[in-house]
């Protein structure tokens, strides 16, 4: 596995140069002077800087999410959807909610990762009860998750939450907020879960040997049910601190992709938490420069969309037509 | 490399589209045309000729994928010989058929050679090569060792070459005492694999006994198996007092993680017993120094618990499942084809390890498709034909011939 997930990183990093460069040539504008704007664009500055960490940490826990059901053998594409289940909850819930900090902020957070954990759950009980294939029911739950959200908020986005509500920033004036620390701690948690527990073991056996560890008592179907359940809770989480940390409301354009990218995050990071975490740095820094780049080097900021859906496209592929 | 025509090669595992039927197997690529449209009346004909050349009697519209495993090796064979090769390359040809099913395998091979066809077999079968080869080729770790003349040599001295040595005599079975009760007792026992399936079928084992399962694979073997280790439902009761090892068919698949370690390997099932996790956490010392043990007492190379199994050759990585199987003295063990395609000197040990575990009172369920190795270590073989018991034989009485023949579903 590692071989393969050393060259998903070496073929992400070909796709940004070489697809990057000859958009932007295409574009008229020199290769150098584009990358160049880009990453000025999302570290020129201790703002810019705390705007990709912002998009770093709405990577990190969907790509966490799905670097759990990689591990456990479960491609889910659904993180998407389970980010806006999640944000959505957070947010009808954030509207009607008013209370102190400590208590309105870990319940938001909590119904975010319930939200998202219920819409997890529903692929996985469709997988372990029907033997359904998660990446179709996945795939079909996300665009359910953006209709429904639609339906239920019943305009383009709710009332804004209290500020008793919101995250509190890390950096004054920014909107960074605590939610990067509690992506990087869920990062150390799941390595500690995936390597060192019973649970991650069952789960990695699961993943990398189904029939051995079917014969070795793991129960395949209740560990995809929880650990679809658990995939989706993280993504969940993730549209919880988007709603509670950056927007302050539930919207329906809250997520640009993240629960896509974050697949593309998962397979550059290795399916490594701690890797998975620098990956999602380097794809907060597409994600921020391309403002940046559009303005200073007039680049379509389209161009990191079309970057990142190339990724996203070779490296799912090549999982997909690996089995 | 040279040869003077088409070299043919039929596989251990075959290289069969099971989807298409006999005869588009065996022309593929060939097929005779008429214009851009395949001439499928000229296809059979072709396909019925070479078979009745042979004598490798074949359906040529069956279609593959419904074909015993014996019928699939001769549309592998009459694929290999249209072509009319120079030399035949053979991969463990009879791993897979029953004794009489090997006679007249090799019956056709020599008919083979006689015309002038150059034939190289790949075996763990000595018998079969002091039988039927003219010259024979020891190797060991990719090196020829030895060449010599079957005619000869002896299947004593083709083991010491492959092993570089003496190869130590199997474990003694002492005597264990009857108990009163089976380890295992099952009762009209019915159940369906992917593969085979068994009826109504009545064992038991009890402590200290190995019982052999005897029977050409697809007589239910699989069904037997898989509902013992409880992998498959089934009908009828199935009791069992105390713990259980087992040997898996397809040690790779159902046995091993090969992306891991021998020391995480060797914890599973067990990932939940107390001794091995320390609340929510893995108990890595403890995984390490289990490995160590199976390692010593199996010999397996390398030596290192931290070694990915992937690297290992199949017979140590036979040894690491083996030694998980029979670890803690088990109460019943379910070991099925436990010496397949692995080196002699890993078999010898493997097979001992089973007659000790029995000894130490181990109710021991041995599946093999070599009545030698059912000779050596049963003490009750079962004829298993079409799902149900054939025949039993106790150790006194246990007798070739008749057995064979009841594998071959005669009386």
């Amino acid at each position: 596995m590692s071989a393969t997930a050393s060259r998903d990183a070496a073929i992400a990093l070909a796709i940004v140069v070489v697809f990057g460069s000859v958009a932007m040539l295409v574009a008229g504008v020199s290769p150098l002077d584009g990358f160049a704007a880009l990453l000025i664009g999302a570290l020129g500055s201790s703002q810019e800087i705390a705007e990709t960490l912002v998009a770093t940490t709405s990577l990190l826990f969907p790509a966490l999410g799905v670097t759990l059901a990689f591990r456990a053998g479960l491609f889910n594409i659904g993180a998407e959807g389970q980010l806006i289940a999640g944000g959505l909850v957070a947010g009808l819930l954030g509207e009607r909610l008013a209370g102190p900090a400590i208590v309105a902020i870990p319940l938001l957070l909590a119904a975010g990762a319930l939200g998202g954990g219920v819409w997890g759950a529903l692929a996985g009980l469709l997988r372990a009860r029907f033997a359904a294939n998660e990446v179709i029911a996945t795939l079909m739950l996300n665009i359910i998750a953006a209709l429904l959200a639609g339906y239920l908020i019943g305009g383009h986005e709710t009332t804004p939450l209290p500020p008793s509500s919101w995250l509190p920033a890390l950096i004054p004036d920014t909107r960074l907020t605590i939610a990067l620390l509690l992506a990087l701690a869920l990062a150390f948690v799941l390595r500690w879960v995936l390597r060192a527990t019973v649970i991650g073991y069952e789960l990695r056996a699961a993943g990398d040997a189904p029939e051995t560890a079917r014969r070795a008592g793991i129960d395949l179907a209740k560990t995809a049910f929880w650990t679809m359940a658990a995939s989706g809770a993280f993504a969940g989480l993730g549209g919880a601190t988007i709603v509670t940390g950056v927007l302050h409301r539930f919207n329906l354009a809250l997520s640009p992709g993240y629960g896509f990218i974050a697949i593309a995050v998962a397979l550059v990071g290795e399916l490594d938490p701690l890797l998975v975490t620098v990956a999602a740095f380097v794809f907060g820094i597409l994600q921020n420069g391309a403002i940046g780049m559009q303005a200073a080097a007039n680049v379509p900021r389209d161009v990191v969309t079309a970057i990142e859906g190339a990724i996203i496209l070779v490296l799912s592929g090549r999982r997909a037509f690996k089995r | 490399m040279e040869s003077r025509g088409p070299v043919g090669l039929v596989h251990q595992h075959f290289e069969l589209v099971d989807r298409l039927t006999v005869w588009e197997n065996v022309l593929l690529g060939r097929e005779p045309r008429r214009g851009w449209r395949i001439d499928v009346a000229a296809a059979r004909a072709q396909v019925n000729e070479l078979a009745a050349r042979h004598g490798l009697a074949v359906d040529p519209d069956a279609l593959v994928e419904t074909l015993p495993i014996g019928i699939k090796q001769r549309v592998e064979l009459l694929r290999e010989l249209e072509r009319e090769p120079a030399i035949l390359l053979l991969d463990e040809p009879t791993a897979v058929l029953a004794p009489s099913e090997i006679a007249s395998f090799f019956a056709t091979i020599v008919a083979l050679a006689r015309r002038g066809t150059a034939i190289m077999v790949v075996t763990h079968k000595l018998a079969e090569v002091i039988a039927y080869a003219s010259t024979v080729s020891v190797m060991r770790a990719g090196k020829i060792v030895a060449q010599m003349q079957t005619a000869q040599t002896s299947v004593q001295a083709l083991a010491q070459a492959m092993v570089g040595g003496e190869l130590p005599p199997l474990a003694q079975r002492a005597a264990t005492p009857n108990a009163a009760e089976p380890a295992l007792r099952a009762r009209r026992l019915s159940a369906r694999s992917e593969a085979d399936a068994i009826e109504e079928f009545d064992l038991e084992i009890a402590p200290g006994e190995i019982v052999g399962i005897a029977g050409v694979e697809g007589n239910g073997q699989t069904a037997l198996a898989d509902a013992l280790a409880g992998t498959i439902p089934h009908d009828g009761t199935l009791e069992l007092r105390g713990s259980r090892g087992t040997i898996p068919q397809d040690r790779q698949r159902e046995g091993l993680v090969l992306d891991w370690t021998i020391a995480e390997n060797v914890l599973l099932g067990r990932q939940r017993s107390p001794a091995f996790h320390k609340g929510p956490q893995i108990d890595r010392g403890a995984s390490v120094a289990f490995a160590q043990e199976i390692i010593e007492q199996f010999d397996v190379r390398p030596p290192r618990p931290q070694a990915p199994m992937r690297g290992l050759s199949g017979g140590n990585q036979q040894k690491v499942v083996v030694g998980r199987a029979l670890a803690g003295e088990p109460a019943f063990v379910l070991a099925y084809q436990p010496t397949r395609g692995i080196d002699v000197g890993a078999a010898a040990l493997v097979q001992s390890r089973l007659i000790e575990a029995r000894n130490a009172g181990s109710a021991i369920l041995l599946v093999s498709f070599e009545l030698d190795e059912l000779f050596a270590l049963a003490d009750r073989i079962v004829v298993l034909f079409r799902g149900r018991i054939a025949g039993t034989f106790a150790r006194e009485g246990f007798d070739r011939g008749r057995i064979g023949a009841l594998m071959a579903g005669g009386s």
